[in-house]
Parts: structure tokens; C-alpha cells; sequence
């Protein structure tokens, strides 16, 4: 699809974007409100008092009084002074370290880079708990030796974190720029490169804080992080565990300020990382294929060799700003032993309107209107809207099959080949194991791969682009279905194996698959020319012309196939390889569908445009005898019916 | 496979190596002399004659690289040496305890992917919508929550108010069968609850990744039932990095159940590395994390193994 740029608006302060709002509030209170413990209570966190054990909260001790008297609101906010002084300074140490060691390593590589990324690996092994443990075995417990073990720690984490970011930056095109220019090293790491490289160190800030809080108040509860009577919220925990049948409150309440820290923490790293990085955050939750629609009215022109019709698509794209025509009344009839091509610049509703066919329609597509008819191997036409979703995957893989566009992707890199084509042959027909292994191997031979058997128990990525391709027509044979869509099988593949696929096709139509009908699409009009008896060539989500290949190729009637003919290379070299993208022979870019322009979708390009073209939609205009198509105000088939 | 084989254990054994010796060296480094400092309670130091047997016992008093090479070949063949405390031969005291640490992470690791794995699986498959939001809010939550704290307010509720549960303890497999299990479910519950969150917020991610790849759309075509799609092409993809996951974090287990095990008075590991670090009983301890680490280090390898079985191209690297 081709998207016109949005220049970016520059601000002079980023602002806060609304999701970070609220988890910035959430965070900022509840980090505050323990250091403003002065302004909330008088009382004193260690102040003992005997007489008031556990008792109830009152209007002096509003939370109540622990197990030795000592006011409980008082303790929990100083409490959080403490976990959060030891988890925030902690990381804080571990970020500035952590994150110059690995801008030193990216900076400079060589060893530098060596004990960056070792280091890490090698602080992992132990687990966290452990370690501080160990070091508290040594140097005795206290919030000290605390900041001093979760800052050795987590600073590995940051340098690989930095080290990896740093890399990608310094690659990018504005760093080697000012390398170029002669820029000090430092300048570049701290002006250009730090700026860059903050949103992900800000991610794992938060996190290692989370973290950090979480080892603190376990090694308090377990007695050897801050030392008593410094209160802390795992102490206070294990002290009121004792009592908790008497006094659930003792521990609710520290159990709680712990919980919503840490969940106000995460919360905010969370929208965090959703904010920097916006392809994580999902829009809608449907499942990846939209339902095919049944239509109202049932077409009666089919006549027995027809194996699929679409007629009347129109395809609406889900979007924000209210549903969008991708596809507007399409209509299309596929025959027994033809090829029909659908060619057309990229984004022009080729591929839509043969996912369509399969009932493969992306969850964000929507079906508005038309039929979409197939015949089944029965012989009897159904309408893909009426069947049931089993009964859908009934028909795909056994009446219609397809090939795409990237044989690299198309196969699963964790199955073996052979695996791969005999789940789809055992899914439609149930058969021995073995038998289907023999068909598999027999069809890998078909489409010409040396070794099948061999081959039937490689992997993927042991084969080349172009043997990928053939197993994918091979899979897409196994159950010999009527119809064969192929999507731009060839665009990915270099251009000698794109001839041989091309052939392979041909051969097959003729050779195994008696009276299979292929749907094509392609940009590429020498191909097209090659292989198919028919094309429909496709503009702005429209067919504009349709007829026999010889014909609308040697005298095109729709402007816009008079410039796709132009456009195409001359020499057979660049025929094959030719991407289409660009028309040459016209200026500017097929229009996005929000915003087609009046009347006629083309006229904006079209060298022949007249006034009136943008008063309204040109029909389909049919020939003479009613072979050819063509949606154009000055086509001679308009003139023509006119006169009829 | 083989070369793959022989090149991962013996990264493994690096790795070892490099973990024994910077144990090694902490007490090297540490400042002043280590058989003084751990001897040293509260303000109090200890009689010259005991700080000067205790060096002789830790093999102190010999050259520096003469102890590393003895720590060296003492550790490969699993002989600790004796609690600095009352004396007592560390290994036996390890072989008793670890097999119940592995209990509760063994059943607790299980019993989360169980239930995180499926979940998961619908979250990702219906990413962003209600069941995915409701899912992940809840695993927001309870991410939240220490181990500790799931403890202990597990014991308040199952042991205090409802009365189901014993509140801990322990009691061998040999002697009382039901017992041992009643006394099983809060510890591993809470060691599954904790790991549960992870391979969740995992598995959900690697789902929603793989489900947008083109084989899925290729499967669809091919007209498999959508459960077999779901099986063979979106989860088995999905797996590896869940299982790279679970296997760092089993690691990691093996040290935060030490809070566990204490919350419910569980007699593995941890009370004897507490009371060992309460005592300052270096040996002890530095056994202790050898062992841990050595299986953290051993899980590795074998997740290793396990993803290269599950993902042939990994066998390439």
C-alpha cells in the first residue's frame, strides 16, 4: 500500500501522554506519601508502649497499635521511607553504572564489549535471593549492605540492556553523521546516543525498582535486611505473623502497602513500555479471519464450467474513523481450464479479493456486500457466507487452494516439509500414514524437487526460496482441488527460478490437474501475458477492465491499462524482475481509499480526463459481444452502448 | 546434534567454574580476616584461639591458589566439608533437604503450567479482547504480590479463618501419605501462583507473535481444523521462548522459595541457609549456593536441549 508521510509535530516539552496520566499519579502518591509521614501522624514508629498491645485503631492510632504498642500508620509510612530509600537508591546506583558500562562497550567493542555481556550472563546464575543472602552472611545485615548487593545485583541487567540499544543506535544514520563530522566520542555518547537509548533504560528502571522492593522486604521479613527497630514493611510482616488469628490488621495492612507499591510500579512500566513502543498495545480483539456474509440475492447465470464467482464484493476496512471501501463492487467469474489474471499496482484490492475467495479475509476486513460463490467438488455452487466455519475448512485446501507470495514464511520453520503436506492431505482425506507419506513424496517429484524423499524429512530453512515455492504448489495440490489461486507467486523469488515456476504452473494445468481453473495476480503484465487466458485489471479497489488477455493487452481500452502497458520494461531481464509499484508512464499514486476523488477514481492521473468525469461513477461499460469490460467514460465500449 | 551437545555442556562447565571461583574469591576479597569476621557477633570479637582454629579448619592459613585448587577439586567431588557451627558434614545435610525443595518448585512449576499455558493461549489468541483484558489484569495483580506475602496471606485464610489447611510443617511421604500432601498444597500453590504470573504474561506475548506469521495463514488455507492450527502452528512455535522462560525462572525459584519455605516452615533449603546465614557459617552457605547454582546451570542446559529439539534452526547457531 502506498502511504503518503506524515510529517511529525515537534514539540518544545514532550507532553504526557493521556495513558501515563493516571500510573504517573498512582506512583507519585504512593511514593510521596510515605516522606510526608510528618505531616500525617505524630506519632513515633518506635516509640514502645506495652499497655497498647494490639490494640484496636482508635482516634489516636488510626490504624491501630502493633504487637509491642508501637503506632501501626506511624510504621508503615516510615516503613515505606526505608523499602523505598534502599529499592530506589539501589537502582539508581545499579542505572548509572550499569548503563555507562554498556555505553562504553558499544562505544569502544573490543573487550569492553566482552565483559559488558559476560558479566551479566554470569550474575544471572545466581538467583537474586541467594546472593544478597550470601553477601549479608559476610558483611552482617543492615539497609547499607542492602543497597550495596541490589545494586551489584541489577547492574548487569542495565549494562546489556544499554549495550544492546547503544549498538542499534550508533548505527543509525544521524550517529554516523556526526561521526563523520569529527564529533568527540563523549559528545556522541552523552548528547546523541544517552537521549536515545532512555526509553528502554526507563523501562528496566522501573522494573529493577519493582524488584529490588521485593528482595528488600523478603530479606526484612526474613529477618536479615533492615535491622530493628528501623521499621520496614517485611518486618512488620513477620513480627505480626505470630499474632495474625488476634490481629489480622497487622498484617493486611503492610501486606497491602507492599502489594499496591509494587502493582503501582509495574502498572507504570507497563504503560510505560505500551507508550514507547506502540505495536505491543492492541486494538480490537477479534480472531485473525473475518466471516464470509451470505448474500441476499442468489445469481442464476452459472453456467456448468464456472467454478467460482464473485459478485458485487464490496470489502470495508474497519478503521477508527468509521468503516472504508478497500473494495468496491467487484465482480468476477472464474472458468474450468482458464487462467484469469488480476493485475494491478499494489494496494489495488488484488490480494483482498482472493483472500475473499478463501474465506481468509484479515479480522480487520469486513464483508459489507456481494456473493462469493464456489463450486464444490459435488458440483454443487454454495455461497462461502451460508457455510458453517467447519464446513469452511472443509472447502479450503479441498475445492480452492493458494499459493503466496513468500515461500520464505509461508512454511513453518519448526515442521518438517513432509509433515506439512501430510497434515493437509490427512485433514481432507483420511488415509493411512504411510499412503499419504507415498502421495506426498509423489507430488514433491510433480513439481520437479530433486531427492523427494529425502526432502519430505528436511526442514525449511534447508531449501532454497524458489524449492520452497514448489512445495508450496505441491501442498497446495494434495487434494486436487478446482480452483488454484496463486498470489504473486514469483515477486519474491529471483528471476531464472521465476520462469521455471511459472513453466511448472503452465505444466501442471495441462498435465495433472485436468480442468483446473487459476487465479493469478500479478503486477507484472509479461507474466500475465504468458500465462493467462483472461485478466481483470484492478484500480483503486475497482475492476476497470476485463476481457481475453490478447485483447485488452493489444488494445487496451481503460487509460489506466493503456499505463500500466507503458510503464512495463522492455528488455525480458527487467520484465521479470520489475516490482510495478511505480507507474512510470503516469504521475502520482493510486488515491488511499478514504480519500478517493469524485466521480471517476482515476481522472486525478488520467491523461484523457474531462470534466464531467468527476460528476459520477463510471458503470462497467460492456462491449459489443459482451466479451470485454471497461469502466471509462471515453472508452469506445461506453460510446457504444450508448448508442445501443 | 552431537557438536551442538558437546559445545553446550561445555559452556556449562565454564560457567561453573566461573561461579565457583567468584565465590571463591568473595572471601578473598572481602576486607580484614575472614576467619575473624565470621566469628565476630553483633560488637563482640572472638578468643584469638578460636579465630586461629577456625582458619586452620577453613584451610585459611594456606597460600591462596593452594585453597582455590582444594575448593576447586573439593566442590567436583561434592565433599563441602563440615558446618563451622557444630561440625557437622554439610553434603549429608544438603542431600537431606534439597530433594524437598524440588518438591514444591516440581509440583508448583507443574501445577502453573497447568493453568498459565491455556490461559495464556486464549489471552494471545484473543488479543485485546475482553478475555485477554480481564486475563491480564488479573496476572497485573498478582505479579504484584511477593511470594512472602502470598504466603502469608494464604495461612491467614486457608489455616486461620477457614480452618482447611495446616498452616505448615512438615511430614515424610513414608510416614503419613495424606498428610504430607495437605501439607504440600500451600507451599507448591504459592511457588505456582508466583511462576504462573511469568509463563502467563510469556506465553501470551510468543501467541500473539506467532498467530500474525504467514505459515499460520498457509495452515488455515490448507484447511485444518482451527485446533490443529492453534496446536501445530501457533502454540508449538509458541513454546520455545515460554520454555526458555520457565527454565530461567525455575532457577531463580530455587532461591525465592527460600521465603516460602520459611513462611510455611518447610524444611528444605532454606531454614538451613537461614540459620547458616544467621550464623554466619560460611562453608554452609557457600555450599548451598554452589549446589543451587550448579542446578540453576544444569536447568540450562537442558532447556537448551529441549529448545533445540522443539526449533531445528537453533541447532545451526
Amino acid at each position: 500500500m502506498t502511504a503518503i508521510p506524515v510529517p511529525k509535530k515537534t514539540r518544545l516539552l514532550p507532553a504526557i501522554p493521556r495513558r501515563m496520566i493516571l500510573p504517573s499519579i498512582l506512583l507519585a502518591a504512593l511514593i510521596l506519601i510515605p516522606f510526608a509521614a510528618p505531616l500525617i501522624t505524630g506519632a513515633d514508629p518506635v516509640q514502645i508502649s506495652v499497655r497498647d498491645r494490639l490494640a484496636l485503631p482508635s482516634w489516636e492510632h488510626w490504624l491501630g497499635q502493633d504487637e509491642f504498642g508501637r503506632d501501626r500508620l506511624a510504621r508503615v509510612l516510615y516503613g515505606g521511607q526505608v523499602s523505598l530509600t534502599v529499592a530506589f537508591v539501589a537502582t539508581t546506583l545499579a542505572c548509572i553504572f550499569g548503563t555507562l558500562l554498556g555505553l562504553i562497550g558499544a562505544y569502544f567493542r573490543g573487550p569492553f564489549e566482552f565483559v559488558t555481556t559476560r558479566l551479566s550472563d554470569v550474575v544471572l546464575c545466581f538467583p537474586p535471593i541467594l546472593l544478597a543472602l550470601l553477601v549479608v552472611t559476610l558483611f552482617g545485615p543492615g539497609a547499607g549492605t542492602l543497597v550495596a548487593v541490589l545494586s551489584v545485583l541489577y547492574f548487569p541487567s542495565f549494562a546489556r540492556i544499554a549495550f544492546s540499544e547503544a549498538l542499534r543506535v550508533s548505527s543509525l544514520d544521524f550517529v554516523e553523521a556526526s561521526r563523520a563530522l569529527g564529533t568527540p566520542s563523549h559528545r556522541i555518547v552523552l548528547g546523541t546516543i544517552l537521549p536515545n537509548i532512555a526509553g528502554p533504560v526507563s523501562v528496566q528502571y522501573s522494573l529493577t525498582a519493582a524488584a529490588a522492593i521485593t528482595i528488600e522486604s523478603g530479606l526484612s521479613f526474613l529477618g536479615l535486611g533492615v535491622v530493628p527497630p528501623a521499621p520496614s514493611w517485611g518486618q512488620m510482616i513477620r513480627g505480626a505473623r505470630q499474632f495474625m488469628n488476634q490481629d489480622p490488621l497487622g498484617i493486611l495492612i503492610p501486606c497491602v502497602a507492599l502489594i499496591l507499591t509494587i502493582y503501582a510500579i509495574n502498572f507504570f512500566c507497563d504503560r510505560l513500555r505500551d507508550t514507547l513502543d506502540p505495536k505491543g498495545a492492541l486494538g480490537g480483539g477479534k480472531d485473525e479471519t473475518s466471516v464470509p456474509v451470505a448474500a441476499r440475492v442468489t445469481p442464476s447465470d452459472e453456467t456448468a464450467d464456472v467454478v467460482a464467482s464473485i459478485r458485487g464484493l464490496r470489502l470495508q476496512l474497519m478503521s477508527p474513523g468509521g468503516p472504508v471501501d478497500v473494495i468496491q463492487d467487484v465482480s468476477l467469474t472464474l472458468r474450468a481450464n482458464q487462467c484469469t489474471a488480476l493485475v494491478g499496482e499494489s494496494g489495488s484490492g488484488k490480494s483482498l479479493s482472493s483472500l475473499a475467495l478463501m474465506g481468509l479475509l484479515p479480522g480487520a476486513i469486513h464483508q459489507a456486500g456481494g456473493a462469493l460463490r464456489l463450486r464444490r467438488k459435488s458440483g454443487q455452487m454454495v455461497d462461502l457466507g451460508t457455510l458453517t466455519a467447519k464446513e469452511l475448512e472443509d472447502v479450503r485446501g479441498n475445492d480452492v487452494a493458494m499459493i503466496f507470495q513468500e515461500p520464505m514464511t509461508s512454511l513453518n520453520p519448526i515442521h518438517k516439509v513432509g509433515a506439512q503436506m501430510v497434515e493437509a492431505i490427512l485433514s481432507h482425506r483420511p488415509m493411512p500414514y504411510a499412503d499419504a507419506r507415498t502421495r506426498a513424496i509423489d507430488l514433491l517429484e510433480l513439481v520437479g524437487i530433486n531427492e523427494p524423499a529425502r526432502r519430505f524429512d528436511g526442514y525449511p530453512h534447508e531449501m532454497s526460496g524458489g524449492m520452497r515455492q514448489r512445495v508450496m504448489i505441491a501442498m497446495a495440490l494434495t487434494c486436487e482441488p478446482r480452483l488454484l489461486i496463486a498470489d504473486e507467486p514469483t515477486t519474491a523469488l529471483d528471476v531464472t527460478i521465476q520462469a521455471e515456476i511459472i513453466e511448472l504452473l503452465q505444466r501442471l494445468r495441462t498435465e495433472y490437474a485436468d480442468g483446473l481453473s487459476l487465479l493469478f495476480i500479478s503486477h507484472n503484465l509479461g507474466i500475465v501475458s504468458e500465462i493467462a487466458d483472461r485478466v481483470a485489471v484492478m484500480y483503486s479497489g475497482q475492476v476497470v477492465e476485463e476481457g481475453p488477455v490478447s485483447q485488452v493487452l493489444n488494445s487496451p481500452h481503460h487509460p489506466y491499462t493503456v499505463a500500466l502497458l507503458e510503464s512495463m520494461p522492455s528488455s525480458h531481464e527487467e520484465l521479470h524482475s520489475a516490482r510495478g509499484d511505480r507507474l512510470r508512464a503516469i504521475s502520482g499514486t493510486p488515491p488511499l481509499p478514504d480519500a478517493r476523488p469524485s466521480g471517476c477514481a482515476f481522472r486525478d492521473r488520467c491523461p484523457i480526463a474531462i470534466p464531467s468525469c468527476a460528476d459520477a461513477p463510471p458503470p462497467l461499460f460492456n462491449s459489443a459481444d459482451g466479451d470485454r469490460q471497461v469502466r471509462c467514460f471515453r472508452a469506445p465500449e461506453a460510446g457504444s452502448e450508448a448508442a445501443r | 546434534m552431537l557438536a551442538f551437545l558437546l559445545r553446550r555442556v561445555a559452556a556449562a562447565i565454564v560457567m561453573l567454574l566461573v561461579v565457583g571461583t567468584i565465590i571463591f574469591s568473595l572471601l578473598v576479597i572481602v576486607p580484614g580476616d575472614p576467619a575473624e569476621l565470621l566469628l565476630s557477633t553483633g560488637g563482640g570479637s572472638a578468643t584469638q584461639e578460636a579465630i586461629q582454629n577456625l582458619r586452620i579448619e577453613m584451610g585459611l592459613d594456606k597460600p591462596i591458589l593452594a585453597q582455590y585448587f582444594s575448593f576447586l577439586i573439593n566442590t567436583a567431588q561434592f565433599e563441602f566439608g563440615t558446618s563451622i557451627v557444630d561440625g557437622s558434614s554439610i553434603a549429608d545435610a544438603i542431600a537431606l533437604r534439597l530433594p524437598r525443595t524440588l518438591e514444591i518448585i516440581g509440583v508448583g512449576a507443574v501445577l502453573a503450567l497447568i493453568v498459565a499455558i491455556p490461559v495464556g493461549t486464549l489471552a494471545g489468541l484473543r488479543g485485546g479482547g475482553r478475555f485477554d483484558v480481564i486475563a491480564s489484569g488479573v496476572n497485573a495483580l498478582l505479579t504484584s504480590i511477593p511470594g512472602f506475602v502470598v504466603g502469608t496471606l494464604f495461612i491467614y485464610f486457608f489455616a486461620q479463618v477457614l480452618r482447611v489447611l495446616p498452616a505448615g510443617g512438615y511430614v515424610a511421604f513414608s510416614q503419613d501419605p495424606a498428610q504430607h500432601l495437605q501439607m504440600l498444597v500451600l507451599p507448591a500453590t504459592t511457588v505456582a501462583l508466583h511462576l504462573a504470573t511469568i509463563i502467563f504474561r510469556m506465553t501470551r506475548a510468543s501467541v500473539l507473535e506467532m498467530r500474525g506469521h504467514d505459515w499460520v495463514r498457509t495452515a488455515t488455507a490448507k484447511g485444518l481444523r482451527r485446533s490443529l492450527v492453534v496446536r501445530r502452528h501457533i502454540l508449538r512455535n509458541a513454546l520455545g521462548p515460554v520454555i526458555t522462560v520457565v527454565g530461567l525462572q525455575l532457577g531463580i525459584l530455587l532461591g525465592s522459595t527460600v521465603l516460602i519455605e520459611f513462611v510455611y516452615n518447610w524444611p528444605g533449603l532454606s531454614g538451613m541457609l537461614v540459620t547458616a546465614v544467621e550464623q554466619r557459617d560460611y562453608p554452609t552457605v557457600r555450599a548451598i549456593i554452589l549446589t543451587v547454582a550448579a542446578i540453576f546451570i544444569g536447568i540450562n542446559l537442558v532447556i537448551d536441549i529441549l529448545y533445540s529439539l522443539l526449533d531445528p534452526r537453533i541447532r545451526l547457531k
